[in-house]
């Protein structure tokens, strides 16, 4: 699903605030780069009430944000339905006692981690993050919440690359995004 | 002049006051705190930060509120909210946790209404939050007030051309960009973290904003530490 297919008229005012910064961060790439999105206010309130529209009313009590874009979005949407909002961060970030939960990159391999307690069995979480590419982080910040017991709503993003075919490693979860980038 | 605010001394009935540094006792940087300083004060000599009286670490001191206003049971919740974990992230340091915060819905509301309440009517137009934690607190500010964001991040992070900022850390140095063009000269800007310790880092992001000549309005932090206490001036 994506607010871009629904043709919400805020959609346009979003996607074109995010540049292409080519060889980033290495040959080859180009990296969708959603900075100039938070320069502009207007558009960026309008991405943050995009999604607080959808998940408002839904008894989402947890809004979990991936290190470090995640961060930028998801507290807003948190504040806005009501939700407690979770970082989810690279290894040894977090002080205190934490689950950990390893995942596949290109070359190698990352690890997500989330603190022991913060979310309960049974609550309705909301994943965020900037953008889904291949959606191995996404599907490490699912599996923390399984583990603990919280039911994933949504994984809700700005951007999706769908070329990386992301949205199909989400085991069956809805993911919702505001653009679509190729 | 420029000030550093942070929430938890801000419902003190005292004006904030200039203290004195003091090196009290924090064996994890009893040790560098002098060169840390000294380096803090030759780049930040026009800068004063403005310490309250009020200690402040970690616990809830409820019986030193002097009021039952409405402003004082919101910080009073806010700084029960945190918790200090010790011995994070090595030994000897006691770290202020404010992710605990994150999960009081009705806390962190309030973190965010009493920064907005601060800022909304003082013509800023850019608000700097510092990586990572100063991007949880800094665009809820910002989408309040109708500012831009400006993530102040470390290196090789932000694409494109950026402008950097070498600062001092306990040993060595590290390193703070932010994107070229992000900010124009003769705007207001404000810099949010979650904590103040050196201030280093916060200094590093004054410097990167005035450098493109930003005026940097003030910086605003949750917590302080009080055993770092500086008067830069």
């Amino acid at each position: 699903m994506s607010a871009y297919k629904d043709k919400d008229p805020r959609i346009n005012g979003i996607k074109t605030t995010i540049r292409v910064v080519p060889d980033f961060p290495k040959p080859g790439i180009m990296f969708q780069d959603i900075t100039p999105l938070f320069l502009e206010p207007k558009a960026f309130k309008d991405s943050v009430d995009i999604f607080i529209e959808r998940y408002q009313g839904k008894n989402i009590s947890v809004v979990a944000g991936i290190e470090a874009r995640g961060f930028i979005f998801g507290p807003s949407i948190a504040l806005a339905i009501g939700a407690k909002f979770v970082p989810l961060r690279k290894p040894k970030k977090l002080p205190g006692e934490v689950i950990s939960e390893e995942y596949i990159l290109e070359y190698g391999r990352d690890c997500l981690e989330m603190h022991v307690g913060a979310v309960e069995p049974g609550e309705r979480a909301l994943v965020v993050d900037d953008l889904i590419a291949t959606g191995g982080t996404l599907c490490a910040a699912m599996n923390l919440l399984e583990r603990v017991g919280a039911e994933v709503v949504e994984c809700a993003c700005v951007i999706e690359l769908p070329d990386l075919k992301g949205r199909e490693r989400l085991n069956g979860k809805p993911l919702y995004v505001l653009v679509e980038a190729h | 002049m420029m000030q550093a605010i942070s929430l938890l001394n801000f419902s003190k009935p005292s004006p904030l006051f200039v203290a004195p540094f003091q090196r009290r006792h924090c064996p994890s940087i009893a040790g560098a705190a002098a060169p840390i300083s000294h380096l803090h004060r030759n780049r930040c000599q026009s800068y004063r930060i403005s310490v309250p009286p009020l200690s402040c670490s970690g616990t809830v001191q409820q019986q030193e509120m002097a009021s039952d206003d409405g402003q004082d049971s919101r910080i009073s919740r806010i700084s029960s909210a945190i918790r200090a974990i010790p011995d994070f992230p090595k030994p000897g340091i006691l770290f202020q946790d404010i992710t605990t915060l994150l999960l009081d819905t009705k806390a962190f509301r309030d973190t965010i209404d009493l920064f907005v309440e601060r800022y909304k009517d003082k013509n800023i137009s850019v608000v700097a939050g510092i990586e990572a934690r100063g991007f949880i607190f800094g665009p809820p500010i910002a989408l309040a007030i109708g500012a831009k964001f400006v993530p102040m991040r470390k290196p090789h992070k932000l694409p494109g051309e950026v402008i950097s900022e070498e600062y001092a850390l306990e040993y060595g140095t590290d390193v703070m960009e932010m994107h070229v063009g992000a900010v124009e000269s003769g705007e207001r800007a404000l810099v949010v973290d979650d904590l103040i310790a050196t201030g280093g880092t916060l200094c590093a992001a004054i410097r990167l904003l005035e450098r493109v000549g930003v005026q940097v309005v003030e910086c605003a932090c949750v917590i302080e530490l009080p055993e770092l206490q500086i008067n830069l001036l």
